[in-house]
């Protein structure tokens, strides 16, 4: 068993919208939706800013708030800590949308179930990387098993010393290097 | 919004519902005569509840698609939602039971009864809790807010019942001081809880703060003061506060007492009141889902 997570190096994201469109090649996602967000920060006073862009999206939380208000049990958690949506259980009722800190979850307009991502897990289980991962044009991203200290994100993590976005809300499994 | 008009219709008419059985099965005790109040009471119970519910529906759009999904809900229990359904499913068998038996004209199982207050209870503080536990969102993550939901769906349950009673039997509504009073007491506390958390959230938390910000000086400032505040709150205060009075100078003179006995006055002052608490209640649990501000994540 394993428990996925990535890294998003966002020193090296340039915001070209790659894995986001990946993503919704890989999840048939029309244009208006998608699992991966693009947020701009400004930190510093001027003239030392600095600017960051941050790609957002499921951070696998460990002790999942969608997970443990999803009325339905439509959201679970896989063993290997991903966290998924069972499409034929949502109801739309959008408390998991309401749950979420981190604003990751989209209502699909055509069915009405309320998805996110799900870490490609189909392509995992054939022990390739998600779309998003093999996409990125400036390997900004890495993924991986975190329980094996061996695992080039783990490693990364380590080297990088990166954090989850909010470390004191709960355990993520999406670390940033920023 | 992610929530938005339609939850706030549900959460108000599960309330409201909850509400309107309490104040039947307080006045069918109190007050054996005023048979409209509680036959009002019992009977739009399980018809605001079954609006309430038809609403949820219509907001959760996959399910409408596939109906038998919404089995699922009765699953989780670790999810509000999932015992907020058990709560609404016997209260509103215990609630259609009574209007059912009140219809034919039977005698109610008080045990029913008695279950079916419990659960109109318990309704009511799911619709509190229902956003009450959603720690991304710290206006809502109070402890004060299901009490306030609770406190508001008396208030607009009693409104309720009253408003419609009034309608065929204006006497008897003003008859009953008790409930005027209990009424007057509800609508106070409102005010007190809505700033106290108000206060107490926006101290301790920045969303919660801008959230409270947004309501009474932001985006929402006109409808908090003039919709919920002003006519929601102060003025069935300042009209219920004034009937009181008025009724207790009654009772000092003889023709007074003899107009108070017969119930005269019109029935102008229950519509105006009740019909702002409704109007109130509506835009209270609005404004909460609408200044919604999440905890920041970047
Ligand atoms: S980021 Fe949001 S959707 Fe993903 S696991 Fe956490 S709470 Fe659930
Ligand atoms: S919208 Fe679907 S996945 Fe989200 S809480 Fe409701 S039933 Fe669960």
């Amino acid at each position: 068993m394993a428990r996925y997570g990535m890294m998003i190096d966002t020193r090296k994201c340039v915001g070209c919208y790659a894995c986001r469109v990946s993503c919704q090649m890989q999840n048939e996602l029309p244009v208006e939706e998608s699992f991966i967000h693009f947020y701009e920060k400004e930190t510093g006073v001027f003239p030392n800013v600095k600017n960051e862009i941050i790609p957002v999206q499921c951070q696998h939380c460990e002790d999942a708030p969608c997970v443990s208000v999803c009325p339905t049990k439509a959201t679970y958690t896989t063993e290997d800590g991903i966290v998924l949506v069972d499409e034929d259980k949502c109801i739309g009722c959008k408390y998991c949308m309401v749950a979420c800190t981190y604003g990751a979850r989209t209502q699909s307009h055509k069915t009405g179930v309320v998805e996110k991502c799900r870490f490609c897990a189909e392509l995992v289980k054939e022990g390739k990387q998600p779309a998003c991962v093999s996409t990125c044009i400036s390997n900004a991203r890495i993924f991986g098993d975190l329980d094996d200290p061996n695992s080039d994100v783990s490693k990364a993590i380590v080297k990088y010393n990166a954090k989850p976005l909010r470390p004191d809300l709960g355990k993520s499994k999406i670390y940033y290097v920023r | 919004m992610i929530w938005g008009t339609i939850i706030a219709a549900y959460l108000f008419l599960a309330g409201l519902s909850a509400g309107a059985y309490l104040t039947s099965s307080y006045v069918a005790r109190k007050y054996p005569e005023a048979k409209a109040v509680r036959i009002t009471g019992r009977i739009i119970s399980p018809v605001l509840m079954a609006i309430g519910l038809l609403l949820l529906i219509l907001d959760a759009e996959a399910g409408l698609k596939h109906p038998l999904r919404f089995i699922y809900l009765f699953t989780n229990f670790n999810s509000v939602m999932t015992i907020g359904t058990y709560f609404i499913s016997f209260f509103m068998l215990a609630a259609a039971y009574t209007a059912l038996m009140e219809i034919l004209k039977k005698e109610t199982n008080k045990y029913v009864e008695y279950a079916g207050m419990l659960f109109a209870v318990a309704t009511a503080i799911y619709t509190g809790f229902l956003i009450g536990v959603v720690a991304a969102v710290p206006i809502w993550n109070t402890a004060i807010l299901p009490i306030l939901f609770v406190v508001s769906a008396m208030s607009t349950g009693i409104a309720g019942t009253m408003l419609v009673a009034s309608f065929y039997d204006s006497k008897a509504v003003h008859r009953m001081l008790g409930v005027k009073k209990i009424h007057l007491g509800l609508l106070s506390a409102e005010v007190f809880l809505i700033f106290t958390m108000f206060l107490v959230t926006s101290y301790s938390n920045e969303s919660a703060a801008e959230s409270v910000a947004t309501l009474v000086s932001g985006e929402y400032s006109t409808i908090f003061w003039i919709g919920l505040i002003l006519v929601g709150l102060v003025l069935p205060i300042a009209v219920e506060s004034f009937e009181l009075y008025n009724d207790k100078k009654m009772k000092e003179t003889e023709a007074g007492i003899m107009m108070a006995a017969a119930g005269q006055g019109g029935i102008a002052g229950t519509l105006v009141t009740e019909s702002s608490v409704l109007v109130g209640g509506f835009i209270l649990r609005f404004l909460l889902l609408a200044a919604a501000v999440p905890v920041p994540f970047l």
